[in-house]
């Protein structure tokens, strides 16, 4: 893996605060990322859309944070989408959501998601969950690149 | 707020060497794991289908540790089927290969697998992988429970 290679991460969260906090939380590791930030599930939909159209201010994602609620497409909603699109299904998809309820834990899961945070609002204690993701997905983890090579005759 | 209790990790590996390189590492982390081995995806499979009705000695595990290249079942095949099973598409699959090419991180990732780590060449290596694992899953992540927490489970090798 190429750990020098920048990230490219899009947070579909609808809370300007929770914004906030998790942008100072991500620039803050080690591994610069690109991070766009969607105020919805249906802007961050377009945005995915204009990313495989070679927009170049919109680039291809590496991994999504997704609040589940949201006004509008909840984020359950938007994680069938993604997942059932075989333009965007092998992106990672990481839930970060204040609720705890075992039955969203589980339809998260269900659903194909990378991983269920527990959204933090103390900003200390958000930055050592950030910092822990971010290990995890830039610094560990392979990410899908050069996907526009392979995809012509991939599975 | 940290979820700390023990968690059942299932390492799907045919490679002797990397089952202990492996098991060593996440021994050494702060999270009490029980790890359990399957040297093949079919013997994985034999396991799980236990697992899934609650067979006792046979826990269901919190997180899967796959290889690709083994002999037989191949670890994207086995992904494929643990994915389209209703029951256990919930636990999380992390590909743990040699390989880096491309095509099977993309691969891996289209069949749902929940990250895709290259193994290390060194315990030192192992260890701080299997370190972000444990952070990034038993400490931050948030996981299904299952009911059958305080069953003995199966030590060490599968078969």
């Amino acid at each position: 893996m190429d750990k020098k290679q920048q990230c490219v991460v899009l947070m579909v969260e609808d809370d300007p605060g929770d914004q906030k906090l998790m942008r100072y939380a991500l620039a803050a590791h080690e591994i610069p990322n690109n991070l766009q930030i969607m105020d919805n599930a249906e802007e961050a939909l377009a945005y995915l859309d204009a990313s495989i159209n070679g927009d170049e201010g919109k680039p291809r994602p590496d991994l999504i944070l997704l609040d589940l609620n949201m006004p509008g497409m909840g984020g359950k909603d938007f994680l069938k989408e993604i997942k059932s699109n075989k333009q965007f299904c092998d992106i990672p998809v990481v839930i970060v959501s204040t609720s705890d309820a075992p039955g969203d834990i589980e339809d998260g899961y269900r659903l194909h998601a990378a991983g269920y945070v527990q959204k933090r609002l103390n900003p200390k204690e958000l930055r050592r969950v950030i910092e822990k993701l971010a290990n995890y997905w830039f610094v560990t983890s392979c990410l899908v690149k050069d996907r526009e090579s392979m995809v012509c005759d991939s599975v | 707020m940290d979820n700390f209790k023990a968690a059942t990790i299932l390492l799907v590996e045919d490679d002797l060497g990397d089952q202990k390189l492996i098991k060593t590492s996440l021994e050494q982390g702060k999270i009490a794991n029980k790890i359990l081995i399957a040297n093949s995806g079919d013997q994985a499979l034999e396991y799980l289908e236990k697992s899934k009705t609650g067979t006792n000695g046979f826990p269901f595990p919190d997180l899967i540790l796959l290889d690709l290249n083994m002999p037989g079942m191949g670890g994207k095949e086995f992904l494929r089927i643990a994915k389209e099973d209703p029951d256990l598409s919930i636990i999380p699959i992390v590909v743990l290969t040699t390989s880096d090419a491309e095509r099977d991180v993309l691969e891996s990732f289209q069949l749902q697998a929940s990250g895709y780590i290259k193994k290390a060449v060194s315990l030192e290596g192992f260890q701080e992988i299997m370190s972000h694992i444990q952070d990034y899953w038993f400490v931050i992540c948030r996981r299904v429970e299952h009911a059958q927490e305080s069953c003995t489970p199966a030590a060490g090798a599968l078969g």
